[in-house]
């Protein structure tokens, strides 16, 4: 019996994936192939969808959490909290992640890893910038770019123009998305602390002090913080795991030359956006029952530890506490910065409504409306696709 | 056409409807057995899809196994329409730029290659050929790529490295696909570079076929290089331009790999052409009714198009082919 | 009237500067694969100071199942070919030699839909296949192809088999052949210039194929070569290096192909017929 499973794991995270977990399972269920199928990541929703309407969807997915409510609306996921065993699997796991599979009162999909970003600095540039720890406030690091910005390097690392990218300094500057049941927009995405936020980015990228890459300009972030041309910019613990293994091709030890920090912190505090994938079961899978066998295992304490190697933070609260003396050597900032991080909406509407978000941000960084104009009409977009 | 192809005998019957149904339906027996394959085919795979693609502009269509998908009328063009963001009007626009730029440059661009390499001194003409003919061939997916490389922002990518460190004749590097008019010239270069080869490849052909003597008569008479061209060239070449202008209007409205690749639409939203905002709402949103909606509009409009270029070039024989 | 040196001069810079043009990104592009920096933008004063060496290629053939999917594309490439080869040359074979009543109306109708973008098909091309079940095979991958390119090689294959004398016909039809033996004796023999030209057209068309075969391909074992060379633009941060060794590898059948046969090159009837008329 073969059961499928897509994923999107990178180089290093796949190699963990295919010579210590899968041999792992096929041991513990000598009845049960593990086919482990990795995607392309460009057209990958287009993929899925295709994959579903046309009966060839795999088993299983591990699929990015914020598609999971938006599929689940299409009755394409199976409600796998009926499951023998849900409840117990749900008692190890955090709470946190296991809500994001939460839709119309079932849970579609179950945490597989939770991440997050954290501010990742050149040392070198952060040297060239007079300091010699990272910035703990927005402020700090604000005189750092303009100290930078004589010597043509780049402070504000803010990396795209895409609720990942944003969310992070949008939220500490003090910015929402919603209310807390994600109900509301109005008054919250352009409530006077957003317009604020989003007011003092635009002002950050007039003075030149971001990242070119956020507007889809060179050197990409990795390239940028590399080669110190940029002074930080937030990213995932992938980072580290890709870079470490490719130290001896590269010559660069990512543990040498950069250093971590929890997000700088504004008028919201130190915030940076929960990210992490959730298993999921297609509601066409061939074999439900051992697909749901692999997902209860694969939650268990002991694969959770082996992919934690990756820097991915297991969902399963006794790998987690475990992980802490596993040595792993940079995912103790990724776990204090996982306390502040915040959801991005778990809603179906969520692609519609990033849409409209990445639009309102751009169109205002771009200098095309004003920043109060911006997310009003982002708001009155919003709402009617709420309705 | 092929008049000539008719036996005697069915051209003299006596035109009664009874005999001309029995011809009829002898003829169509006859070529059946080599068409009805393609017949079937080009019905099942190109004119019912787009019937049905009709149809899905009036659903609220889910492509997921078990949807409904109710008739909601005009729905979805109104969705289409009332976008307060105007993408589809704005790729509309684009479209029409997309013609009026790159049209003109690579038609003239392949008369004036083609002319010049069909010079009468000029050496190694097919190695010529085969050199402008080689982005045809290559890959879209790939040139893409390739185009984005090399537009890349900063000094990192050629071009930029050219214009600036190179030449100085820009101040600071462009970051191309990052602003509006930017994106779309270099869209448009891109393909402009892909596709030039191809006139240049049909106008060479072309070129061959003017007779020699026309020339030769024209240096007794001691025209120069430029009035021969105008005076000779360009008139002869008149059919097969509008062949090729037609075919190039045709692919710069058909415009969604260099917009695909390059942008995604990007920035704001404001390169789309109606093509790449089609594939990005019904695979990224999953809005087929409204995508179906802007597929029906747009081949509407290529449909009147293409039929009025055809009832136009009637009579220049570049679609007609019983001559 | 021989033309003058200074004339002639520039004339040929003029052409080697567009040929240049047209090759200069090619080698760009080969430049960089042997650039071994991973993920990032090799600057162009490296990309001229690279040391020749095939580690990319020898990387990227080995990585992702590459050499399957190129096998993949093969079997894809060669089946779309000679089914539209086969049914496009019928077809035009029954334009071209028969007259039947409707025919230049059905002609019409098909060159109407040429010029509508294909990608406004997608969505109920997939359906039809959805609803034949054959998403994820081949079978519906090719009955597109081939189906869906029938017009244009109709298109392009009437006007020569038009050009064919018919006095050729006779020597079959005094043996007792029929429309068949003209078919294989007489029309295919005598067009395979323009043949193997159109062959040239549907193996590249097919070859590159992108957004049909990643709608319609699930599995990870049938994946063909485009799809491929996406894989190498990870999630994160691009390879260019091995994503150029992947494109060089994938262009190199279309362009020997290409560079083989193109002396033998033709265009469509209709163009050369224009400009006699």
């Amino acid at each position: 019996m073969t059961i499928e499973y897509w994923h999107t794991y990178s180089d290093a995270e796949e190699a963990v994936l295919t010579e210590k977990i899968k041999p792992l399972f096929e041991e513990a269920y000598p009845n049960i192939e593990l086919k482990l199928t990795r995607m392309p990541y460009e057209g990958l929703k287009q993929q899925v969808i295709a994959g579903v309407a046309g009966d060839a969807a795999p088993d299983l997915m591990r699929m990015d959490i914020v598609w999971v409510p938006e599929f689940a609306a299409q009755n394409s996921l199976m409600d796998l909290s009926k499951l023998d065993g849900f409840e117990e699997l749900k008692a190890n796991t955090f709470e946190a992640p296991m809500a994001t599979n939460y839709y119309n009162g079932g849970y579609y999909g179950v945490p597989v890893n939770t991440n997050t970003k954290v501010a990742i600095y050149n040392k070198a540039t952060l040297a060239e910038a007079g300091l010699t720890e990272p910035p703990k406030t927005m402020d700090e690091l604000v005189a750092a770019a303009e100290k930078l910005k004589s010597k043509g390097k780049y402070g504000i690392g803010i990396s795209g123009i895409h609720a990942w990218g944003l969310a992070p300094w949008f939220w500490s500057l003090g910015g929402s998305i919603t209310n807390e049941d994600y109900t509301e927009v109005d008054g919250y995405l352009n409530s006077e602390a957003s317009v604020k936020a989003l007011e003092t980015i635009v002002d950050w990228n007039n003075r030149g002090l971001v990242l070119p890459v956020m507007l889809g300009g060179e050197p990409g972030t990795w390239d940028g913080i590399i080669s110190g041309e940029y002074l930080m910019s937030d990213d995932g613990p992938w980072f580290y795991s890709t870079k470490i293994a490719e130290k001896e091709a590269t010559g660069f030890d990512p543990l040498e030359e950069t250093v971590r920090a929890v997000m700088p912190a504004g008028d919201g505090g130190s915030r940076s956006v929960i990210g992490g994938e959730n298993l999921v079961i297609f509601a066409n899978s061939k074999h439900p029952e051992e697909a749901w066998t692999f997902a209860k295992w694969m939650l268990t304490e002991e694969p959770q530890k082996i992919m934690a190697e990756t820097g991915l933070i297991p969902s399963n609260k006794a790998a987690a506490e475990a992980m802490t003396s596993m040595n792993i050597p940079f995912v103790d900032t990724y776990v204090e910065q996982l306390k502040t991080a915040l959801p991005r909406t778990p809603i179906p509407q969520w692609g519609e409504l990033e849409a409209i978000f990445n639009l309102a941000f751009e169109k205002a960084i771009r200098g095309e409306q004003e920043p109060k104009a911006a997310l009003d009409d982002a708001v009155k977009q919003i709402e009617a696709i709420l309705k | 056409m092929s008049s000539s192809f008719m036996s005697p005998e069915i051209r003299n019957a006596p035109h009664t409807r009874k005999s001309r149904l029995a011809i009829g339906l002898r003829q169509w027996m006859a070529v059946l057995p080599f068409v009805a394959l393609g017949f079937i085919g080009t019905a099942v795979f190109v004119l019912y899809p787009m019937v049905r693609n009709i149809m899905i502009s009036f659903q609220d269509f889910s492509i997921m196994p078990n949807a409904t998908n109710a008739w909601v009328g005009f729905d979805n063009y109104l969705k289409v329409f009332q976008d307060p963001n105007d993408r589809f009007f704005i790729a509309l626009r684009n479209t029409f730029l997309n013609v009026a730029a790159t049209v003109p440059v690579n038609w003239f661009l392949a008369v004036f290659f083609a002319v010049l390499i069909n010079a009468k001194f000029v050496k190694f003409k097919i190695a010529f050929r085969t050199i402008y003919y080689l982005p045809i061939v290559t890959s879209w997916i790939i040139i893409a790529l390739l185009f984005k490389y090399l537009f890349a922002d900063g000094d990192g990518g050629i071009i930029n490295f050219i214009l600036h460190k190179q030449l100085g004749i820009i101040s600071e590097p462009i970051s191309w696909r990052n602003h509006y008019w930017s994106a779309m010239v270099m869209i448009w270069l891109f393909h402009i570079w892909k596709t030039v080869g191809w006139g240049v490849v049909i106008y060479l052909a072309a070129l061959q076929g003017i007779p020699k003597d026309l020339y030769e008569a024209a240096d007794i008479d001691g025209a120069n290089v430029m009035q021969k061209f105008w005076r000779i060239t360009i008139p002869l070449l008149k059919p097969i331009t509008l062949f090729v202008v037609i075919n190039l209007i045709n692919g710069a409205f058909g415009f969604f790999p260099q917009v695909y690749f390059i942008t995604q639409g990007g920035p704001m939203n404001q390169t789309h052409v109606i093509p790449s905002l089609i594939y990005i709402e019904a695979f990224q949103n999953m809005k087929f009714g409204p995508a179906s909606a802007m597929g029906v509009m747009m081949g509407l409009l290529v449909f009147i198009l293409t039929y009025t270029q055809m009832k136009k070039s009637e009579d220049s024989a570049c679609f007609k082919e019983d001559r | 009237m021989r033309t003058s040196l200074i004339n002639q001069i520039i004339v040929y810079a003029i052409i080697i500067t567009g040929a240049l043009l047209f090759v200069f990104p090619f080698i760009y592009m080969i430049l960089t694969t042997f650039f071994l920096g991973t993920n990032t933008l090799p600057k162009p004063d490296q990309v001229f100071s690279v040391n020749i060496n095939f580690t990319n290629y020898i990387t990227v053939w080995n990585k992702n199942n590459f050499v399957n999917y190129f096998m993949n594309s093969v079997i894809v490439t060669s089946v779309a070919m000679v089914g539209s080869l086969l049914l496009g040359a019928l077809t035009a074979y029954g334009f071209a030699r028969f007259t039947f009543p409707g025919k230049e109306l059905i002609f019409r109708l098909f060159l109407l839909t040429i010029f509508i973008p294909g990608v406004i098909n997608i969505i109920p091309q997939f359906v039809i296949i959805k609803e034949m079940g054959l998403v994820n095979t081949y079978s519906g991958l090719w009955l597109v192809y081939i189906a869906g390119g029938v017009i244009g090689n109709v298109f392009f294959l009437r006007g020569f088999f038009e050009s064919i004398p018919k006095e050729l016909e006779e020597s079959v039809l005094i043996d007792g052949g029929g429309n068949w033996r003209i078919f294989w004796n007489i029309y295919l023999p005598q067009s395979l210039p323009a043949l193997g030209t159109l062959a040239i057209f549907i193996f590249q068309g097919t070859w590159e194929e992108y957004f049909l075969a990643l709608t319609l391909i699930k599995s990870e074992a049938l994946r063909t070569l485009p799809i491929a060379i996406l894989m190498f633009n990870d999630k994160y941060s691009t390879n260019y290096g091995q994503v150029f060794a992947a494109s060089v590898i994938a262009l190199l059948p279309v362009i020997l192909l290409y560079m083989t046969f193109q002396k033998k090159f033709v265009q469509s009837g209709y163009n050369e017929g224009g400009v006699k008329g």
